[in-house]
């Protein structure tokens, strides 16, 4: 049973954690790989307008990751 | 029309089919480790491994795999093939466990009892929780032997000794005096059982009414009897759970563990591309990964960091990690024979 | 009308099974009749010709439905009637890729499967070609094959 990610802006404080922590993210984006936010939609989520957005999720492989480090329970998977 | 009968409870499941005999397939998510090895086997991909990093990291209320009751067929290659305990098939409420004509894989874990001298290492490095050491210890008098006596005459019932025994073997019966009896105690009680006779409340005691000796300082150990101070015990494997992975082999101190290893092959990390999750962490069952720490000021350790000798190649790593950076190669697999040309491939076809 | 039907087919596997041998007793036996029943089927009496030529019909037509037929009217019984009657013998083989699920072995009308070391063994004597086996395998393991009847 696959599960999905999701997110939830209101709980989100747009602090580019998650994306970051992604080692996918990581994988495709350099500035992302260095520890700055994403600057291409290639990546799994990246903030914009100060909340996370999901651009493209069928990349993520449900490890787990971004939700570990979400401070407040604004991306997870189910 | 025949068909099978599928039962959930909580996160587990079962699979049945009753016809001429009546056939079983048990599944216990709280043993599953995750490694997807019944899903490459499945002749007709009736299991679906779930998500396994998140379900493992997040503890999310969802099971590690799904098994379709329309696909599955009964034949009960699955439960030969899982490493642990995690897919129990019976056959007319028999295990194939017993059954001579199913193949099983070869593993074992054992610890020797006569050697055991229950340290207790195993239990604490067991990364499945499956090994349980009870042990006896001797008491304290047999391992030690001496004289100690307090004259109750000289005895002014302050209490010191009781504070500075180690051992907690003196114990004073304190009172509020009275007019009868005007003492602060009425009684102190020397415990020769937890008494150690180390002297220190000879030492202590302000009135010298404490007179103690310690033989086996004096004499030797002429009056102990070595087998009177034996700790003796037990150990105990639970093999549903357990997975072979090596631990308590490697870090038994008398060589008292024995564990024989299904699987033999290599498992390597590409550090250019592993982003250092820690998903494959995580989720390894026998904690065969882990980060390293910085060695130097300015030197980068790897990223991720493996000890093969604990490594049953289950593959749960390389499934789970979310850019490829692992990869499981099995290259043998022991396993008892079978008559059965499609068991034998299907068994086979897990070297990689 | 089904009635009739159980009594032509019953009829016919009477005189098969007198023809290959068989006593009129062990003939009560094995249809779990009366030995006077048998006996006046066997005279020809207390049976319509009707039944009889329906019965012939329906043992021609194709196994799986014969079987199917037989036993939605006389259940187990149907098993001793559809291999004593039926036209054609035929005979399985199993393929390697045989897993040893026993879903054939359940599912023959005729209980002619059996497993033997993880692969399934089918008894040529009882298999009536009516291939619902092979429609179930999950590996499409079963072949069966008919075989020439030298009668």
């Amino acid at each position: 049973m696959e599960m999905e990610l999701k997110v939830n802006q209101d709980n989100c404080l747009g602090c580019g954690v998650c994306v970051v922590a992604c080692p996918v993210n990581a994988s495709i984006s350099n500035e992302v790989a260095g520890g700055h936010g994403s600057k291409t939609t290639e990546t799994i989520m990246m903030v914009e307008n100060g909340f996370i957005k999901l651009f493209s999720p069928e990349k993520c492989t449900k490890c787990g990751t971004c939700q570990l480090f979400c401070p407040t329970d604004a991306i997870w998977l189910e | 029309m025949i068909s099978n009968t599928k039962e959930v409870k909580a996160l587990d499941f079962e699979i049945s089919r009753s016809a001429e005999e009546k056939r079983e397939l048990l599944y216990k998510d709280d043993i599953c480790i995750g490694c997807g090895i019944c899903e490459k086997t499945c002749p007709v991909d009736a299991i679906e491994l779930g998500s396994i990093g998140a379900i493992v990291r997040t503890g999310a209320d969802v099971p590690k795999i799904v098994c379709d009751e329309d696909k599955c067929v009964l034949c009960g290659m699955c439960s030969v093939v899982c490493p642990v305990d995690a897919l129990e098939f019976k056959i007319d409420d028999e295990s194939i466990k017993d059954m001579d004509e199913y193949p099983q894989l070869i593993n074992s874990a054992e610890i020797n009892d006569d050697t055991c001298i229950y340290c207790k290492a195993c239990e604490t490095a067991c990364p499945r929780d499956s090994i349980t050491i009870a042990r006896d210890l001797p008491d304290r008098s047999k391992l030690v032997t001496g004289e100690i006596e307090i004259d109750k005459e000289t005895c002014i019932d302050c209490g010191i000794c009781e504070e500075m025994c180690p051992a907690d073997a003196i114990t004073m019966e304190h009172k509020l005096p009275t007019p009868d009896d005007p003492t602060v105690s009425s009684d102190i009680i020397v415990d020769k059982d937890k008494c150690v006779y180390c002297l220190i409340c000879k030492k202590s005691c302000p009135v010298s009414a404490i007179k103690a000796a310690c033989r086996t300082c004096s004499y030797g150990e002429y009056d102990l009897n070595p087998e009177d101070y034996k700790t003796t015990g037990s150990s105990f494997i639970d093999h549903e759970t357990c997975v072979k992975c090596g631990w308590c082999q490697e870090i038994c101190p008398v060589d008292a563990a024995t564990v024989v290893k299904t699987f033999d092959g290599e498992l390597s990390i590409d550090q250019d591309t592993c982003q250092a999750c820690g998903a494959c962490v995580d989720i390894c069952p026998c904690n065969v990964l882990s980060f390293p720490e910085s060695t130097k000021a300015g030197k980068r350790p790897e990223k991720v960091m493996s000890d093969e000798n604990y490594c049953i190649y289950c593959g749960a790593c390389e499934s789970v990690c979310p850019v490829k950076a692992i990869d499981v190669k099995r290259t043998g697999i022991k396993h008892t024979p079978t008559k059965s040309k499609s068991w034998e491939k299907q068994i086979e076809s897990l070297k990689t | 009308m089904p009635k009739h039907i159980v009594s032509g087919l019953k009829y016919l596997t009477a005189v098969e099974l007198i023809r290959e041998g068989y006593s009129q007793k062990e003939v009560a036996k094995i249809l779990e009749m009366d030995r006077s029943t048998v006996s006046h089927y066997l005279n020809g009496r207390n049976l319509s010709w009707n039944s009889i030529e329906i019965a012939k019909k329906i043992t021609e037509v194709c196994p799986k439905d014969f079987l199917i037929l037989a036993y939605a009217l006389m259940q187990d019984k149907a098993r001793i009637v559809v291999k004593t009657c039926s036209v054609r013998d035929y005979k399985g083989i199993i393929k390697e890729s045989c897993i040893g699920c026993g879903l054939c072995a359940d599912i023959c009308l005729m209980k002619a499967i059996v497993l033997n070391d993880l692969k399934a063994q089918i008894d040529s004597d009882w298999c009536c070609g009516c291939l619902i086996c092979g429609e179930s395998c999950p590996t499409n393991s079963i072949e069966i094959l008919e075989v020439k009847n030298d009668f």
